[in-house]
């Protein structure tokens, strides 16, 4: 097996690279053979001071080099050339690079040509440093991390510093109970960051009378959707409010199974839910005409909207809520007053 | 005389073929283009040509939005995954009249080019969360079948599809949805079928899940690339 | 020439010393040494990449009409983040290719990270006197998949404003201050005009900052200790046997960066990554399915979706079902990373010995077992997190594919213990064991 310090076989240094992937073991350390290499390195102890100049551990010649084995000068003037030829080839690239940019500024181009001189300079020196340059493993000494006692005692002593204040302990006290005042004051700057959640969370804009418009501010009446249809609709005036988007879907009224309370909130099978997840917040925007599920997207979450939208699949564990919906005189669809719950994600303070 | 012969028999081989194979057309079928489209493409398509569909699958695509004779007269000429070709049943002058059966008659949906980003904008709200953001389809739970790819729909069967809402797909009727939109998302379904895509390959829009897996495999190359540089290396 | 600036510096900081410390210094040589090169060589691109970005891209979430090259979003209300972002893929020459390059080079960055942290793990490097380096690494990576998360969330488009509403969910269910959180860090009920602001100051200065200043204080604290070695001839707890860093460990170095460039550059160019336009603006009505965040919270999504659905009313306030996954199994997962160490001594070997030799991994079959278990768990989480994906490309059903993930969640990992432990067994018995190496008494 490879030790790392056994000279590489003449003539074989092509054949050293092919057996490059040696992998994570070194096998059995030969005692025999390191004490015989340290002995050649002049060294039979170390020091604890780490000397300027790590000791020679192995070294060899580089492949290309004029000292190696017998005289390859075919082969040593092939690795000049490649590696001149990879630089040359960097430096061709890095122009195209500038050519391309002033001209077409292609994109595929301009990204091979950068790619052309990144990877030609890198295997440049790869090469140069696998052929041209020494190979030398140095050993050197690894400094003991714990410092001695003796240093350890003089730092204490250092810091204690003979001090000769009185009250020492009400001083350090003060002291700690001040930086923690600190701590605290600057936490404290972290509110100006926020408002307070609760108003915000809690109630939407949507009220009595507010009427149900689309996306293009067209009202919605009771004739607009089929039975198995679907709209996105908003507050009428407010249509960005926050956590306002409702899903309008319409269903065949003899299929509700809304809680009794409920009982009117659904005119014509028109059914309004919050279009905000109750698990993480993603718009639920996919009907599932035949079984009457609003699906989540994000995380397949479904919800039945016959019965509230209440939660069936998914990960989402809490209904969606419902808009309470009448038609006024005209037709028009216009929401009872709030949803039924705080919209969206849940949050400590849901009631 | 044995010419005249050979040209009565030559001019037999030559005729009798019209002849049976016209009088099987004038005896088997009717030309209407109403009764041809009621003798063979009302089991698939719906009696008003509005589609018919199983629970998870359509059997045949609405063919309200169909205004391109040339189109359907291909169609029927050639089929189309589980559409046979006519070409051996059907004349080609009943192909003829059931193309103009189909497009003056049950096209009722009108198609024009549409708002191409008004469409991205709708297609966004309200065709996205089951198609995909790039019209490749969708997962959708419990429904039985994952939301279809669109990019080999043609524009009249997706314009006839977003009014007809088969299977679990919804509806958009012309109350929820004008024309003017309806022709929007079909404009911008169009441009996606064929992006640009001018930063490379797409990796067919798999999004973050493709790009992760490609990240790692450059992760693996120069991993490769750093056992070259260290080859022989001991640690 | 060299000389004369070199003596020109050495007069006035007295550097002979130092340079030949540094020039002369171990480095061993084997390629696993090299993973957190090449994180490193990421991070600088990233940097410079990023401040090229940072020239063009405008943090601000205030709604504008755009009018750009792209046709197929003109006239639509956008975020002048958004439109900032279309301008550098569109309009500056050479700007798509910079945001592709930068993009890729965060996913390696993170790729780099993770194989690093695996082989710190399963050669033990993380024991004394290493533990603190250990725990700077676990901070780096949790910086930068922050980092990530906020790089991608700036452009403001469709997918990208999905995770920031996930993340703001996940952040909102934590008890008692979840609310104040929240609202202190986005804002207000995202998205807020103060949410991509924030992002940006984070993902631009505060977080390379803090990560820069780790990265330094990590590289420093391996130059005071000295890199470890796998065991061999010459190599004890004592001395360190390595290649010179000049010239041969440096050229391999600096190789190593421009190939880590060419593989980035070549991704750059040729594979399209985060196709904002096809996603479009954020709009609150507006979703797309199959949608991942990028691979690295992969895990995190993963862990979201197989979660069963089960909230917990303490009195009569509310821990949404959504901390469990998204709050508690983050923060046990890192915990237990970054306690590791000294979870290892009580568990499984009592050691407190000074080690700068390495352990291969067969040779300690139980961590390594559990090191393999947990990263095929992650693994699985991964594909659970894409489970929709996986639906749509096969053509199944995602509750099917969900099913069985739930099933393998559990199965994979414990078989993947199991099976690794019996080989790291098999391994030590058969391969011939290492001479134990001396132990420094300090």
């Amino acid at each position: 097996m490879n030790q790392g310090r056994r000279i590489r076989p003449h003539g074989g240094w092509i054949g050293a690279a092919a057996a490059a992937f040696s992998g994570w073991t070194a096998g059995g350390p030969s005692t025999k053979g390191l004490r015989m290499q340290m002995a050649m390195a002049g060294e039979n102890s170390f020091g604890d001071t780490t000397p300027d100049s790590p000791r020679v551990f192995s070294s060899e010649p580089a492949p290309g080099s004029q000292q190696h084995g017998s005289p390859q000068e075919g082969l040593r003037n092939l690795a000049t050339l490649l590696v001149l030829f990879a630089f040359m080839l960097a430096l061709g690239a890095s122009i195209g690079f500038v050519v391309v940019y002033w001209t077409s500024a292609s994109h595929a181009l301009l990204g091979g040509m950068a790619a052309l001189t990144m990877a030609s300079f890198g295997c440049g020196l790869v090469l140069w440093s696998h052929w041209f340059m020494k190979h030398e493993q140095v050993i050197d000494v690894r400094e003991t991390l714990s410092s001695p006692p003796a240093e350890q005692q003089a730092v204490t002593k250092d810091f204690l510093a003979d001090d000769q204040v009185q009250r020492r302990k009400l001083l350090l006290g003060l002291v700690s109970g001040t930086l923690a005042a600190f701590a605290a004051a600057f936490v404290s700057l972290f509110r100006s960051f926020a408002r307070p959640p609760y108003p915000a969370l809690k109630p939407t804009i949507w009220r009595q009378g507010d009427r149900l418009v689309t996306l293009e501010g067209r009202p919605v009446n009771i004739n607009t959707l089929d039975v198995g249809s679907t709209l996105s609709v908003f507050p009428e005036n407010r249509i960005d409010a926050e956590n306002a988007q409702v899903v309008l879907v319409r269903v065949n009224q003899n299929l509700l199974r809304l809680p009794a309370a409920r009982a009117n909130w659904a005119p014509s099978g028109y059914l309004a839910y919050s279009r905000v997840c109750t698990h993480a917040g993603c718009s639920v925007g996919l009907y599932e005409a035949e079984l009457c599920l609003l699906e989540c997207p994000c995380h397949q979450s479904t919800f039945d909207v016959l019965s509230g939208a209440q939660p069936t699949g998914g990960p989402a564990d809490r209904e969606l809520p419902q808009l309470p919906l009448y038609a006024d005189a005209d037709g028009n669809l216009r929401a009872r007053g709030d949803f039924s719950a705080p919209p969206g994600p849940g949050f400590w303070g849901l009631p | 005389m044995p010419t005249v012969i050979c040209a009565a028999i030559l001019a037999f081989l030559f005729l009798a073929p019209q002849i049976a194979f016209g009088r099987q057309a004038a005896q088997s079928e009717p030309s209407d283009g109403a009764a041809v489209y009621a003798a063979h493409c009302i089991k698939c398509h719906g009696t008003d040509g509005g589609g018919i569909a199983g629970v998870v699958s359509i059997m045949g695509p609405s063919l309200k939005a169909e205004h391109d004779r040339q189109a359907v007269v291909d169609r029927v000429l050639h089929g189309k995954g589980i559409m046979p070709s006519f070409k051996t049943v059907l004349s080609s002058g009943q192909i003829d009249a059931v193309a103009g059966y189909v497009t003056t008659e049950l096209a009722t949906i009108p198609l024009a080019p549409g708002d191409l980003a008004n469409g991205g904008t709708l297609f966004r709200i309200y065709c996205s969360p089951c198609h995909g953001v790039s019209a490749r389809g969708g997962a959708i739970a419990f429904a039985g079948t994952n939301a279809p790819s669109l990019v080999d729909k043609s524009a009249a069967t997706i314009a006839g599809t977003i009014r007809w809402g088969p299977g679990p797909m919804p509806s958009f009727p012309s109350s929820a949805m004008t024309d003017q939109q309806l022709d929007s998302i079909v404009t911008y379904i169009q441009f996606l079928q064929h992006p640009p895509s001018p930063g490379g390959t797409p990796m067919q829009y798999f999004g973050s899940v493709a790009e992760g897996l490609m990240a790692w495999l450059a992760a693996f190359v120069i991993v490769g690339l750093a056992m070259w540089i260290e080859r022989g290396g001991k640690g | 020439m060299i000389r004369e600036i070199g003596d020109w510096f050495d007069a006035r900081l007295h550097l002979a010393k130092f340079v030949r410390k540094a020039l002369n210094h171990a480095f061993p040589d084997h390629w696993s040494f090299m993973l957190g090169e090449i994180a490193l060589y990421s991070f600088v691109f990233l940097v410079v990449s990023g401040v090229f970005l940072a020239m063009f891209f405008n943090g601000s979430a205030v709604q504008q009409i755009y009018h750009g090259s792209y046709k197929a979003l003109d006239g639509v209300s956008v975020s002048a983040a958004y439109q900032s972002v279309l301008h550098i893929s569109f309009d500056v020459r050479a700007g798509l290719l910079i945001r592709q390059m930068h993009h890729w080079a965060a996913l390696i960055f993170l790729a780099a990270i993770v194989m690093h942290l695996s082989r710190i793990f399963l050669t033990a490097a993380y024991r004394r006197p290493r533990e603190i380096n250990w725990m700077i690494g676990l901070t780096l990576l949790l910086l930068a998949l922050a980092n990530g998360f906020f790089g991608y969330s700036l452009a403001d488009d469709l997918l990208s404003a999905a995770g920031v509403r996930i993340a703001y969910s996940v952040l909102l269910s934590i008890p008692v201050v979840g609310s104040w959180l929240t609202f202190a860090f986005f804002g207000g009920v995202v998205p807020t005009d103060a949410t991509i602001p924030r992002m940006y100051a984070l993902h631009i200065f505060v977080i390379p900052a803090v990560l820069a200043a780790l990265i330094g204080l990590h590289l420093a604290i391996i130059w005071k200790q000295r890199h470890t070695n796998y065991p061999g001839p010459g190599r004890t707890d004592r001395t360190i046997v390595g290649s010179r860093m000049w010239p041969s460990y440096a050229a391999k170095s600096v190789g190593l960066c421009f190939l880590v460039f060419a593989v980035i550059a070549f991704l750059g160019a040729f594979v399209q990554i985060d196709p904002v336009w096809i996603y479009g603006p954020d709009n609150p009505a507006a979703i797309l399915p199959n949608a991942q965040p990028d691979w690295y919270l992969g895990w995190m999504e993963g862990v979201l979706r197989l979660f069963p659905a089960a909230h917990v009313h303490v009195g009569h306030f509310l821990i949404p079902e959504i901390f469990f996954p998204g709050v508690l199994f983050p923060a046990l997962l890192f915990l237990l990373l970054y306690t590791f160490p000294f979870l290892e001594r009580w568990f499984i070997l009592d050691d407190e010995r000074t080690h700068h030799i390495l352990l291969l991994p067969y040779q300690q079959p139980l961590t390594t077992a559990f090191g393999c278990a947990l990263f095929m768990f992650l693994l699985v989480l991964f594909f659970s997190g894409s489970d929709d994906v996986i639906a749509v490309a096969t053509g199944n059903s995602v509750v099917a594919i969900r099913t069985i993930l739930r099933i393998l969640v559990f199965v994979a990992p414990a078989a993947t213990f199991f099976i690794a432990y019996a080989a790291c067994r098999l391994a030590r018995r058969h391969i011939a064991p290492q001479a134990a190496p001396s132990v420094a008494d300090d």
